[in-house]
């Protein structure tokens, strides 16, 4: 086990790695840290995953653009490929799932991407179901994979008015299931009046919300550490 | 005074005995739709389906225009896209790009126009949809179409998140890509111009502040925009989405002859930086206001856009096309009672 210098050295990097869209970088500083016995969580959340709240920050301050984010969000799996296989399975009592799609009718997916990026780094299993998915498929693979999660993106008005029929056709197979909104078009009303637990109307406030998510499972993670 | 010439002498900037109510983006409606008894999905692949469907608009509510197409596939199948038109959905789905022309960024260099570019794709049902609806109603109001910007156009035909990293690692590939894209834009538009309309919609919806930076859009997006704005003859509209305080003076220096913004944007702010000569056309939240707001919020956001100083009021969108009809005859009546108070 490195020491803690060593150690902070290999989170700092991974962290500048995600926020300097440095592939190379992120790819080193986790090949380090599993060389050199760095836990495997603790390089994801304290290194790549803070590196990505400096980024969401940089970008609500219009530092970085929609651009940057990508690179960034390329960094950051670079790291993560390579860090995954190592992690230990997290106890968190939350054993998380998700469906997760941008409807049928828009081709856009950055956003979605986005989240899913942030759900895959917090140990989520990811029903990916891609974009421009008809309304059922989410409904059908909810109950497949009994997921508790969904999650529903549009970027364009067009087409965010089939996201009630699939939060009406899940809620009523499953009640306790839920289901998240985002993308340009949709707003807090919308999400109240059609039924959805969460939004988010675009990439970075969908990766703000996720990274609170993640921030959260992080605590949780912490005060569990702390309790032994 | 009509609304064809009300219009028409807006865009000259002549004195008009009130603020017009127009469109220069998707506005037809359901209402319209059964009222000739057609489907959304079908409207898209037949001239007079498009031309009779966009009438109505005026036809049923006295909207002040004439738009077709319905879509904005336009110019990505003419250059060899397939598209989407969702002939099975019962309710009401754009069509979207199928498939890419560019799957990699070696294939940016080797793209090109197609050979007989003005007869490809629906670019000749276009040509004779405008026809149609000219005929119908081009006494009356305005027509007119709409074309997309160089970067919304790249980001149909190749993957938008390449093309957004790209176009910070390899600015000078975008760049071409993006005047090639202007190119077949121009020829688009020159077919509506031959078909006789009156004015242009270029809609640069990819290239707004809330994803690009200033810089970027000043450097990459501006160049081939102003290209296409001046090859195009008829009165333009430069269009926008998402926050634009930001770029509204680019967007003016860009040459057209209006520019167009949605809620986002802050209008009287960006009337205090363009002046009152500037042509500002916006700025009526296209769902949010339109389709469920009241017909009081329908009321009392045409009055704040004019307060605000819009030249034109304007949905921020294409009207999505479940509209109750109260709410466009409210935006209607509103306009009548209001729009001629400043």
């Amino acid at each position: 086990m490195a020491d803690e210098a060593r150690k902070k050295e290999i989170l700092e990097k991974l962290r500048n790695g995600v926020i300097q869209y440095d592939e190379d970088a992120c790819r080193e500083g986790a090949n380090e840290a599993v060389a050199e016995g760095l836990d495997a969580n603790e390089a994801i959340f304290d290194g790549l995953v803070s590196g990505m709240e400096e980024v969401g920050r940089l970008f609500e301050a219009q530092e970085y653009f929609v651009p940057e984010i990508l690179m960034c969000a390329d960094a950051l799996y670079a790291g993560l490929d390579i860090l995954k296989p190592h992690c230990k399975q997290m106890d968190l009592g939350v054993k998380g799932s998700v469906v997760i799609g941008t409807v049928e009718g828009d081709v856009h997916d950055i956003g979605k991407n986005l989240v899913k990026m942030m759900f895959d780094v917090a140990g989520f299993h990811v029903y990916d179901l891609g974009r421009d998915v008809p309304l059922d498929k989410f409904v059908d693979e909810q109950l497949k994979t009994d997921s508790e999660l969904v999650c529903l993106s549009a970027m364009m008005t067009t087409s965010m008015v089939g996201m009630p029929k699939v939060i009406e056709k899940i809620k009523a197979k499953n009640p306790n299931c839920m289901i998240m909104i985002g993308g340009a078009p949709t707003s807090k009303d919308l999400a109240d009046k059609w039924g959805a637990d969460g939004y988010a109307e675009d990439a970075s406030n969908a990766l703000k919300e996720a990274i609170k998510m993640v921030a959260f499972l992080k605590k949780l993670r912490d005060e569990k550490a702390a309790k032994k | 005074m009509n609304s064809r010439e009300r219009v028409l002498k807006l865009f000259k900037k002549e004195a008009i005995d009130r603020v017009p109510c127009f469109s220069g983006m998707g506005n037809i409606t359901e209402t319209g739709i059964n009222e000739l008894g057609y489907k959304f999905a079908g409207i898209h692949l037949d001239a007079k389906q498009m031309a009779a469907t966009a009438a109505t608009t005026y036809k049923l509510f006295g909207f002040e225009c004439g738009v077709v197409p319905v879509d904005l596939c336009v110019e990505a199948e003419a250059m060899g896209c397939v598209i989407n038109v969702y002939p099975h959905a019962e309710g009401i789905l754009y069509p979207t790009i199928k498939e890419k022309l560019i799957h990699n960024e070696a294939e940016m260099d080797t793209i090109k126009i197609p050979d007989g570019f003005s007869e490809k794709g629906r670019l000749p049902l276009m040509r004779e949809a405008i026809k149609l609806l000219k005929a119908d109603i081009g006494n009356d109001v305005a027509v007119g179409s709409y074309v997309l910007g160089p970067f919304t156009l790249a980001g149909q035909i190749m993957e938008l998140n390449d093309l957004l990293k790209l176009s910070f690692k390899k600015a000078d590939k975008v760049a071409k890509l993006l005047d090639l894209c202007a190119d077949a834009i121009i020829l688009t538009a020159k077919e509506f111009e031959k078909a006789g309309v009156d004015y242009i919609t270029v809609r640069e919806m990819g290239a707004t502040s809330d994803v690009l930076s200033p810089r970027v859009f000043k450097n990459l997006i501006m160049p081939p925009l102003q290209k296409v704005i001046k090859a195009i003859s008829c009165h333009t509209v430069l269009h926008i989405c998402g926050k634009t305080n930001d770029i509204v003076t680019f967007m003016m220096e860009a040459g057209p002859t209006a520019i167009s913004v949605e809620q986002k944007n802050d209008v009287a702010e960006s009337r205090k930086k363009l002046g009152s000569d500037a042509l500002i056309f916006g700025n009526v939240d296209a769902y949010n206001v339109l389709v469920s707001g009241s017909e009081d919020l329908v009321r009392s956001t045409v009055r704040k856009c004019i307060d605000d100083g819009v030249s034109a009021v304007w949905p921020g969108c294409d009207i999505w096309p479940t509209i109750p009809p109260e709410n466009m005859k409210a935006m209607m009546d509103e306009i009548n009672k209001y729009g001629g108070k400043k």
